[in-house]
């Protein structure tokens, strides 16, 4: 049993495009394929991260996108967890690979989320909420975070424009990465002065609706070093686990879910927290990267909404990690099936050292991914990404 | 900091063969009070599917299972105990009192619900420890945390009916009010 390895990557563009979602992957593909054999000479199966087949009424993401690469007659599956699709369909592949059943596999995501509208979007993105309870109430995915975000700011000393920042931090990041939906900055003024969506949320809290697609080629040691890639780097430790569906029956202000997935993943990789160098969590909300800070031990109980500061700035118990340097969900941009595949790309071209300069995490060699599925930790996937 | 950990339940210390307080739903048919332990205890009379647990909801009782080993109400009620993985479990009626944990207002609602934003809704604490997410019958503004409620049952409107599945036609809507 080897650690597996990210040998190649590749996204779409992010936002809202004129391309469906299965152009969208053979864009990621083609960019993640570059320079190496044909992905029928190495791909042993595919995963394909998507949250709904009502954007495009469009099943069987699997078997389309195996085809739309040149695969046939391997495994192929659609993974279903809403936003945390794409982590899931990476730890496929990572245990996968790191069984030794299989020698490389594509872990994939894709979304096309624009194709309904706002609406669309609204309504696809309820369904991963209890109908029997939640979507028979009316609730929609920024009514779930709020409800959460006002807790956390009755909670804590946390405030609107706190979370403000958090945007902010996010935007810059995002306008240092050719990746990233929005690059261009913002400030807090801008972000208090957009209309709530739901309070206390408002628009510029909210990660965007996102066209896109993400790929990443999982293989074992003897496969990566036969290709001719620059570098490549090891996934070191991964978790997963569920938590109820609905929200009320959770802890609102300390995500179980997120902190058991994230310590299952340091003990695999033999690190601690403070290890961490880059964080990319699931900041679908601005207070989700507060929330999942804490979960995950990189900062203390009430104050993870510290996340913009810089390190000598935040209280005493934050570690020294940088959070969310694509620009996250919220800047970045939110294909969901999509996201947590982004989120892996973001981390191999941190830890091989070809983000952009001005994003770029001097010495990063360990970082930390979190995708959420449903609100928060309803299911939740952590993995460990290692540059040696 | 206070604590929002659900306090969903009597148990106070999980080594203990804590006896758990258990009202048993009287107007519940005793087939259908424990916990299914055979397939064909399982039909549509049974609150422990939605269909009868909705049966139940129309008659305005608010059925939980709630577990025999360490006291979470499960709402609403299913085979087995998330917190602890139990199946010993009985239907319980709910209290129909509580207080808001959380609550926002849905500006942007799904579409079938368009005409009736924007609506608040809430994360209420029934005083049980039982927890239930529904829409509140008041403003944002009126509402805030640990605003005591009330729970009220209605037949679903025009609306409400037009985005239900055919299954849902009947099921009732709950609300929470101002107590």
């Amino acid at each position: 049993m080897t650690d597996p390895r990210i040998a190649a990557v590749g996204t779409s563009p992010l936002g809202r495009t004129d391309l469906t979602g299965r152009d969208l992957f053979s864009v990621a593909v083609t960019e993640a394929f570059e320079g190496l054999p044909d992905p029928a000479e190495i791909v042993d199966a595919i995963y394909v991260g998507n949250q709904s087949e009502s954007y495009e009424h469009q099943i069987m993401y699997g078997t389309l996108m195996a085809e739309w690469c040149g695969l046939r007659h391997v495994p192929a599956e659609r993974v279903e967890g809403c936003a945390a699709a794409g982590a899931l369909a990476l730890r496929h592949a990572v245990e996968d690979v790191r069984s030794g059943r299989r020698d490389a596999v594509l872990a994939c995501g894709v979304e096309k989320m624009t194709a309904g509208g706002t609406a669309g979007a609204t309504d696809a993105l309820s369904a991963a909420f209890d109908r029997a309870t939640e979507q028979r109430s009316g609730v929609t995915a920024p009514s779930q975070y709020a409800l959460l975000a006002q807790r956390y700011l009755h909670e804590t000393d946390a405030t609107e424009r706190d979370l403000a920042r958090i945007a902010v931090k996010n935007h810059k990041n995002a306008a240092a990465n050719p990746r990233a939906m929005f690059q261009r900055e913002t400030d807090v003024e801008t972000v208090l002065d957009s209309a709530y969506v739901s309070p206390p949320l408002k628009l510029f809290d909210c990660a965007p609706v996102t066209d896109g697609a993400a790929v990443v080629l999982v293989a074992n040691e003897d496969v990566t070093s036969t290709l001719s890639v620059d570098d490549s780097v090891r996934v070191a430790g991964v978790g997963a686990g569920a938590n109820n569906l609905s929200i009320a029956d959770r802890n609102l202000t300390f995500i179980e879910g997120a902190h058991e997935v994230a310590t299952q993943a340091y003990d695999q990789a033999g690190i601690e927290p403070s290890d961490v160098d880059i964080a990319e969590v699931h900041d679908a909300f601005t207070v989700c990267e507060a929330l999942l800070a804490e979960a995950a031990g990189l900062a203390p109980r009430g104050k993870g909404y510290e996340s913009p500061l810089a390190p000598e700035d935040r209280s005493a118990g934050w570690t020294d990690v940088q959070l969310s340097t694509s620009g996250g969900l919220k800047a970045r941009g939110h294909p969901i099936g999509a996201t947590g595949i982004a989120q892996a790309v973001e981390a191999y071209e941190q830890l091989t050292g070809t983000a952009t300069p001005e994003r770029q995490v001097d010495g990063a060699d360990t970082a930390l991914l979190i995708n959420e599925g449903g609100v928060a930790d309803a299911v939740t996937v952590a993995h460990v990404l290692s540059a040696a | 900091m206070s604590d929002n950990t659900n306090t969903n339940t009597n148990a106070t210390d999980a080594d203990t063969d804590a006896a758990v307080d258990i009202d048993v739903d009287v107007d519940t048919p005793d087939k259908y009070a424990t916990a299914p332990r055979s397939p064909e205890e399982l039909t549509s009379d049974s609150p422990f599917t939605l269909p009868g647990f909705f049966a139940a909801l129309d008659e305005g009782r608010l059925l939980a299972a709630a577990c025999e080993d360490c006291g979470t109400r499960l709402v609403p009620p299913r085979p087995a105990c998330y917190d602890c993985g139990s199946r010993n479990l009985k239907i319980e009626r709910q209290p129909e009192t509580g207080t808001v944990i959380s609550y926002t207002e849905v500006r942007t609602p799904p579409p079938a619900l368009a005409d009736r934003a924007p609506y608040t809704i809430a994360i209420v604490e029934l005083d049980s420890g039982a927890r239930l997410t529904g829409r509140v019958t008041v403003p944002y503004a009126d509402t805030e945390i640990d605003m005591p409620v009330s729970l009220s049952i209605r037949a679903p409107e025009e609306d409400e009916r037009a985005m239900a599945l055919e299954h849902e036609l009947e099921w009732p809507i709950h609300e929470f009010e101002p107590a």
